[in-house]
């Protein structure tokens, strides 16, 4: 039993006063993640200022055998933040990007440092990080190792996983250990690539060295504008079987164009359309153009009103800020939101699509669709107020539809969200029994006491040799 | 049930230090999933060792394996799953990269692996060696490209990571750990992968690259800043060059790629460098197939700031033990590569290959007698211990192919 004000204590003296909280009153702001709809109250939150405090913090809770919650900035999208009556530990005040080698384009960052702030650290000389989330103004680099976060550019660049080189972290027991090399090729079992997408739940990364990329020599920024859905999903198809790889092409609905175009991140989008693609080539600025035309011709060709090409980079950002802060634009719309992160086959968007609307107008619900269509990751979100049960109830349902019509197109039940507490019921859609086992016997190998993110990613009924989320056993 | 097993015999395992058992059975051949899992599960009920041969393409690479069994997966092919419009696709472990590139070249896309060895091996194989080759560092590895997996775990489990789609993090990341075990978690029996559409128009151009390290340093360094956008830049050692018929001097291959216009623009800055050459898009296929029959090959994988320093030593290494060297740019990775006809490279190549580096050495091929005393464990720690454990718990699978110890 460990007595919560006594571990608080200690903790303190590791992180000073103002790094622990403990009243109930201050705990509230962690209640949820940038999902809403879930509530689970921490019993203490710490957050260690350096490495070593850090350290010290994790080693405490391992003597104490207490479970935790690591968490960057809370802009999740699963629930996997979330700290049940065990310690939350915030990783947002490790924010030193302890290194950038522009020879190597590498650079080294404590897991606190936020996404867009290494991307502006590395611009003077001339490299980004590539990895974009759209809560990249917020969200962190440990966060998005921890979710093997996307975002609209990973269609040509790839996902946290192509960009992590090395990560050293700190296992739950305390123990520290290096996965990956900086310095060139990894050999042995690909340790890196298990913890990356962990959720958490393998430990914490005390650093992590990234892959800078080049900024390309050129950029074109199109708009093409639809009267319907399954016309845009039809280019998305077409431009995606022609073999040319889009840096971004991004699918919004009426619904959601409306919705941006009626909040401050108003982005010029045409409000009468039914669906908007954006799309994005960049590279060489040799035979860009003929890429660019090729694919006016493929969306003129799936019906098309208009294809609008960004005259400078400020009409680029534009466009760009409506789509990122699309989900921020729904919060006028509705009190409560529900979005899902289905991936399907490409050449099934169209249908995919229709028999989303076709679910949606039978529950009488509200879809809004804003998602990377190049990937068909999608994300249909849903507006509802939390306190109508009915309401409530056919969301759920519609969900739950929605996600098992995924699933039977041949597609996964997350693209970049992650399972967390949101899709934990979903697994057993995708995976055999044995698959689920496999993975909590890995689980074991990094934590074999699941103190680290209990009860997250994997059902525990699904571990063959656990009965229950460990909880912290708390003294009165 | 086809699928010929010795149903009773548990030969006794022989255990000498660096000879691994040589099974005189012909390897088990099993067709479907179900029967690779008969096959496990008879291993672990009757504790016999099983070596995984894929296609028997590459039999000395890895560390000597001990076992009394032999499992090819030359029976368990075909695509499974292909709709070219989703670029990607789904084929059995024992299928062939060269039956892959026919089915996908059909529709303009492509499987861009090209690992080193050619097209005859399996897909399979060359997930489970994580085998790259000269485009990885434009087009990634293996590890990039897959998108999921299906196998049989040593546990006798069937388990998948991943899926058939191209962004997927649900659950914790079987395919990635797969990649790269050398089938010491489980046997491959089914690789999802995404593909590319084949670029409109291709060239490859060859350039001389001078001896001296600063000239060295000088051509990677414009090369990595080039405007160009190549699939591959690799350089070759002056023998390897001879091979290709490119001259009696180490030369720079690049191949370029894209619309008619940036394959011309990029010819153009290429020019830059002085003498670029035309030659066929052929020499890709030969430096990947270069290796002898019987070699030592070495991976040195450098930083991109020591990369022209380890390209000479890796040349002279290559002198020394008369062979040859090609280097893959965008990675910073030197590949040796040693003919050796009895026993072991010559004293002097044994000697840089000891020698004290800074660089990540990886040994793809050696004489048997040298992987104890060249290449240590790679799987000792706590943690790969423990993933060994927890997917191939009777140690059953390849073992002994990771230089990994067991109880």
């Amino acid at each position: 039993m460990t007595h919560a004000a006594d571990l608080a204590d200690r903790l303190t003296e590791i992180v000073g006063p103002r790094g622990v909280l403990r009243r109930p009153g201050e705990l509230v702001v962690y209640r949820s993640d940038g999902l809403p709809g879930y509530s689970k109250q921490p019993r203490l939150a710490v957050f260690p200022r350096t490495r070593d405090e850090l350290v010290a913090v994790v080693r405490l809770l391992a003597e104490h055998g207490v479970p935790f919650v690591p968490r960057g900035a809370g802009t999740g999208l699963s629930g996997g933040a979330l700290a049940d009556d065990v310690v939350l530990v915030g990783l947002n005040r490790l924010t030193r990007i302890l290194s950038i080698d522009p020879v190597e384009r590498l650079a080294v960052v404590e897991p606190g440092v936020v996404n867009v702030s290494l991307t502006r650290a590395a611009t003077p000389y001339g490299l980004h990080y590539a990895p974009d989330p759209s809560s990249q103004a917020a969200c962190t680099i440990g966060g998005n190792v921890a979710e093997n976060a996307g975002g609209p550019h990973c269609l040509k660049y790839g996902v946290t996983l192509n960009h992590v080189r090395a990560v050293t972290a700190i296992l739950p027991d305390g123990e520290i250990v290096r996965l990956g090399s900086a310095e060139g090729e990894a050999d042995g079992y690909d340790l890196l690539g298990a913890f990356i997408g962990s959720e958490g739940c393998f430990g914490i990364a005390l650093d992590v060295t990234v892959r800078l990329s080049p900024n390309p020599q050129a950029i074109r920024t199109l708009l093409a504008d639809f009267t319907s859905v399954d016309a845009a999903a039809r280019a998305t198809s077409e431009i995606i079987a022609s073999g040319i790889v889009p840096a971004a092409l991004e699918m919004m609905d009426g619904a959601t164009i409306r919705a941006v175009e009626a909040s401050i991140y108003a982005a010029g989008y045409p409000v009468d359309a039914e669906a908007i693609l954006l799309i994005e080539l960049d590279g060489l600025e040799a035979g860009l153009e003929a890429d660019v035309a090729r694919i006016e011709g493929m969306c003129a060709a799936a019906g098309a009103r208009t294809v609008r090409i960004a005259r400078d980079d400020a009409e680029r950002a534009r466009l760009w800020q409506g789509r990122k802060k699309a989900f921020g634009a729904m919060g006028r719309v509705s009190s409560h939101l529900v979005v899902q992160d289905a991936v399907i086959p490409r050449t099934r968007l169209p249908d995919v699509l229709a028999l989303i609307r076709e679910i949606a107008e039978r529950q009488r619900i509200t879809v809004c669709n804003v998602f990377h269509a190049g990937d068909g990751n999608l994300h249909p979100n849903i507006g509802y107020d939390a306190n109508n049960p009915d309401e409530q109830a056919r969301v759920h349902a519609a969900m739950r539809e929605i996600m098992s019509a995924c699933v039977a197109a041949g597609g996964t039940i997350t693209g970049e969200h992650g399972i967390g507490l949101d899709k934990l019921d979903y697994m057993s859609l995708i995976f055999s029994e044995d698959s689920l086992a496999a993975m909590c016997r890995l689980r074991d190998v990094f934590d074999p006491e699941h103190r680290a993110n209990p009860g997250k990613v994997v059902p525990v009924h699904s571990c063959r040799e656990w009965h229950g989320a460990p909880k912290a056993a708390w003294s009165a | 049930m086809t699928v010929p097993m010795s149903a009773t015999s548990s030969p006794a395992v022989e255990q000498t230090a660096s000879a691994s058992t040589t099974p005189s059975s012909p390897p088990l051949r099993p067709t479907t999933t179900a029967e690779v899992r008969e096959i496990v599960d008879d291993a672990i009920a009757h504790n016999t060792p099983v070596r995984i041969v894929g296609r028997g393409t590459w039999l000395d690479a890895g560390r000597p394996v001990e076992a009394t069994r032999q499992l090819s997966l030359e029976g368990l092919t075909g695509i499974v799953d292909y709709t070219p419009g989703d670029l990607t696709l789904t084929a059995r472990a024992g299928t062939t990269l060269a039956e892959i590139a026919r089915a996908t070249a059909e529709h303009g896309q492509w499987l861009a692996l090209a690992p080193w060895g050619g097209d005859d091996g399996s897909l399979g194989a060359t997930a489970a060696t994580a085998t790259a080759g000269p485009m990885s560092g434009a087009l990634g590895t293996p590890r990039d490209i897959l998108i999921g997996i299906e196998a049989v775990a040593g546990s006798g489990e069937l388990v998948r990571g991943g899926g058939r789609v191209v962004k997927n993090v649900a659950g914790f990341d079987l395919t990635r750990l797969m990649v790269g075990a050398w089938g010491t978690l489980g046997i491959l029996t089914e690789v999802s992968v995404r593909l590319r559409g084949l670029p409109e128009q291709e060239a490859t151009l060859a350039l001389p690259l001078p001896n001296a390290p600063a000239a060295v340093a000088d051509v990677v360094r414009h090369l990595r800043s080039a405007p160009i956008a190549p699939l591959a830049i690799e350089m070759v050692s002056a023998t390897l060059a001879a091979r290709l018929g490119l001259g009696q001097q180490p030369v720079v291959i690049t191949r370029l790629a894209g619309n008619a216009d940036a394959v011309s623009a990029q010819r153009v800055a290429l020019g830059a460098f002085g003498d670029v050459m035309d030659v066929s898009d052929g020499v890709w296929t030969t430096v990947r197939t270069a290796d002898p029959i019987q070699a030592t090959v070495v991976r040195f994988s450098s930083t991109v700031a020591r990369f022209p320093e380890v390209w000479l030593a890796a040349d002279r290494l290559a002198v020394a033990g008369d062979g040859h060297v090609h280097a893959t740019v965008l990675r910073s990775s030197a590949r040796v590569v040693l003919p050796h006809n009895e026993g072991a490279p010559t004293d002097a190549a044994l000697e840089l290959l000891r020698g004290a580096s800074r660089d990540t050495r990886i040994f793809e091929r050696l004489p048997r007698a040298l992987w104890p005393v060249l290449a240590p464990t790679r799987a000792a720690d706590r943690l790969s211990q423990g993933v060994r454990s927890a997917f191939d718990p009777h140690r059953l699978l390849n073992r002994g192919i990771l230089g990994e110890t067991h109880a």
